[in-house]
């Protein structure tokens, strides 16, 4: 489980989390909506070490993630994609995919044909180079690449973005069955917020860098006034 | 049909081997003279098998690389047996400036760090070899390289660790800082480094005498310092350009690519980039020690004066007009920086110039400053980086 406790993150002058408090339960997903600067990424980021906190606390199944070195954290067992991916694109798809299982301890082989097996697309493009991926592909190879560390938590942040309606709903399908087992446990930022409610467990809606709303997925879908002052879902 | 060909590849290569063998022996002027002809084509003709096999490409890449190099090794080896003097003397300055440039491309190349320090660097490693040698003069070359080798990878350390906070120019600003301070450095270590007239070797470089007896008294084999000197060069480049070649394919290598180009994503995969940037920095001050310490064995002198910030412009200079990132683009970069003095005679030659003049003591800056500038307007990638990207829109084309 995650906790997390009055978190502040400044920029300077500019607060981008204001004393958010919430609580991440394992083996579930857990949507962070919100409209743009709302602080969706600046709080996976700061999850994953790469924002330091002016306040607040994080925990990890009660080990403090504060202070910690991203690469630490990694190890620690958060997998993190984040905007915009992160592959490269010179890079094969199995090159990008051992980039990843550089902190796994799993035999590479395994892990490998786990990830082939789970995105059967990355297997038949193995000797590919990323670049020539399409949108949703490369998606699929960001995640791949932080799930080979098997993760305990993952942290996705917009994985939609850019990707046509019919692969989003793929993709959100895909997310969906990573959590079937229970092991996993799954932050998902999202600005789509109706493809993202649909899969997830819990809400968190943030606005300006506080919490809004904090609920089931369900309440928070039938919730008409987040939907149309917080989540732009106007019928 | 794999096990057949490779069958076949065997037999063509042990019949060739053979067949090698007897004609050493048959037209070499002693039997000594035919083991090591002998011994070289055996060398080549397995590498060669090894290297026509897509199947050890592809599955013990190490092993292709370790056949390749051998291959190379042998062959320019045995080339400068037949090399005149001065051909040999470019060919080890090449080959040792290569290893520098080598350096300097995998740090810029691979980890995105600029360092206009590498010339100094190369310093520590001449100036290291010089002292070493001077202090122990029975000493095997061997060890004064990799005497040389540690010191730059401990100066290397020293500056890395505070250039692990350093980003793009505060970086270049601080090797370019020990750059420019180096030649004061050494000034300020006068009975170590010989103030401004530098160090001499107490005995230039000679062949083994174990390798004169081998040849025996009479042969021009290997008697030469221009072609010892050439053949430690290319063989140690040789070397060097094969763990490169491998920290490059490495997991080291990929984390160091993708810190280049996305350093949170590197973060997120658990790269520390502490340690990864020094790691790179290591390497690199260690390949231009090596570097510098072979210029020494060449030169049978160090002095400070080679070692300006001048030279660290050049390398940089040359890792550009090469090829950033790119292996082949190191060895364009020494081609071209051993032969520029040839350049310069050459057109001093011809236009008539004073050979002592202004003009001409400035050709060598000139020549790179054009060279540079004809490579960013037309190769922005290098030679090597140019003819791979023409050598990989040629392939997308052809059909199939």
């Amino acid at each position: 489980m995650i906790t997390i406790e009055h978190l502040s993150v400044s920029f300077g002058a500019v607060q981008a989390l204001r004393d958010v408090s919430m609580e991440v339960a394992t083996g579930k997903i857990t949507a962070v909506l919100g409209s743009n600067g709302a602080g969706k990424t600046t709080l996976l980021r700061t999850i994953s070490g790469l924002e330091e906190p002016t306040t607040g606390s994080i925990d990890l199944d009660g080990k403090s993630l504060l202070r910690e070195r991203p690469e630490n954290i990694a190890r620690l067992g958060v997998g993190h994609v984040p905007e915009g991916r992160g592959v490269i694109g010179e890079f094969t798809v199995e090159e990008n995919l051992r980039l990843g299982a550089m902190i796994s301890t799993t035999p590479l082989r395994a892990g490998l044909d786990e990830q082939y097996e789970r995105f059967p697309v990355l297997g038949e493009r193995r000797k590919q180079h990323a670049a020539k991926l399409s949108g949703g592909e490369r998606q699929m190879l960001a995640m791949a690449r932080a799930l080979i560390a098997r993760p305990t938590v993952l942290l996705l942040d917009e994985p939609s973005l850019g990707l046509a309606p019919l692969i989003t709903a793929q993709l959100m399908r895909a997310i969906h069955d990573l959590c079937s087992t229970g092991s996993l446990t799954v932050i998902l930022v999202e600005q789509n917020a109706s493809s993202a409610l649909r899969i997830a467990d819990h809400a968190v809606v943030l606005h300006l860098g506080s919490v809004v709303a904090n609920d089931t997925a369900d309440l928070v879908a039938a919730d008409e006034k987040l939907r149309q002052y917080y989540l732009g879902m106007v019928e | 049909m794999a096990a057949s060909a490779t069958t076949r590849r065997a037999a063509v290569g042990a019949s060739t081997g053979v067949l090698a063998v007897v004609l050493s022996f048959a037209f070499a002027s002693s039997t000594r003279v035919a083991v090591a002809l002998s011994l070289f084509l055996v060398i080549l003709i397995k590498g060669m098998v090894l290297l026509t096999s897509a199947q050890l490409r592809a599955t013990h890449p190490v092993i292709a690389r370790a056949a390749l190099t051998v291959v190379v090794i042998d062959v320019v080896l045995f080339a400068t047996y037949f090399f005149p003097a001065n051909t040999n003397s470019n060919l080890a300055i090449g080959a040792a400036m290569s290893i520098v440039l080598l350096g300097l491309s995998f740090l810029t190349g691979a980890s995105g760090q600029i360092s206009l320090g590498n010339g100094a660097f190369m310093g520590v490693g001449a100036f290291a070899m010089a002292i070493w040698a001077n202090h122990h003069a029975t000493s095997p070359i061997a060890v004064g390289l990799l005497v040389a080798v540690v010191s730059g990878a401990a100066m290397g350390l020293l500056l890395g660790l505070p250039a692990t906070r350093l980003r793009g120019p505060y970086l270049a600003g601080m090797t370019l800082a020990f750059a420019v301070a180096f030649s004061a450095i050494l000034s300020s270590f006068n009975s170590w480094t010989g103030g401004d007239s530098g160090l001499q070797l107490p005995t230039a470089a000679t062949p083994p005498q174990w390798l004169l007896n081998f040849f025996g008294p009479g042969t021009s084999l290997l008697t030469t310092n221009s072609m010892w000197t050439a053949d430690i060069a290319i063989f140690v480049a040789g070397i060097a350009f094969f763990f490169m070649a491998n920290l490059f394919a490495s997991r080291t290598g990929r984390a160091m690519r993708l810190i280049r180009d996305n350093d949170v994503a590197a973060e997120l995969v658990g790269v520390s980039l502490p340690r990864t940037r020094v790691v790179a920095f290591v390497v690199s001050s260690a390949y231009a020690a090596l570097g510098g310490s072979l210029t020494t064995l060449i030169d049978n002198a160090v002095s400070p004066s080679t070692y300006s910030f001048a030279l660290s412009i050049t390398i940089l200079s040359l890792v550009v007009i090469g090829g950033i990132g790119t292996i082949p683009g190191a060895l364009i970069g020494g081609i071209i920086f051993a032969y520029s003095n040839s350049v310069i005679t050459w057109i001093t030659n011809q236009t008539g110039l004073n050979p002592q003049g202004n003009l001409a003591s400035q050709l060598n800056g000139i020549i790179f400053g054009v060279l540079l500038i004809a490579t960013m307007l037309f190769a922005p990638m290098g030679i090597a980086g140019t003819v791979r990207h023409l050598r990989h829109r040629r392939r997308r084309r052809v059909p199939g």
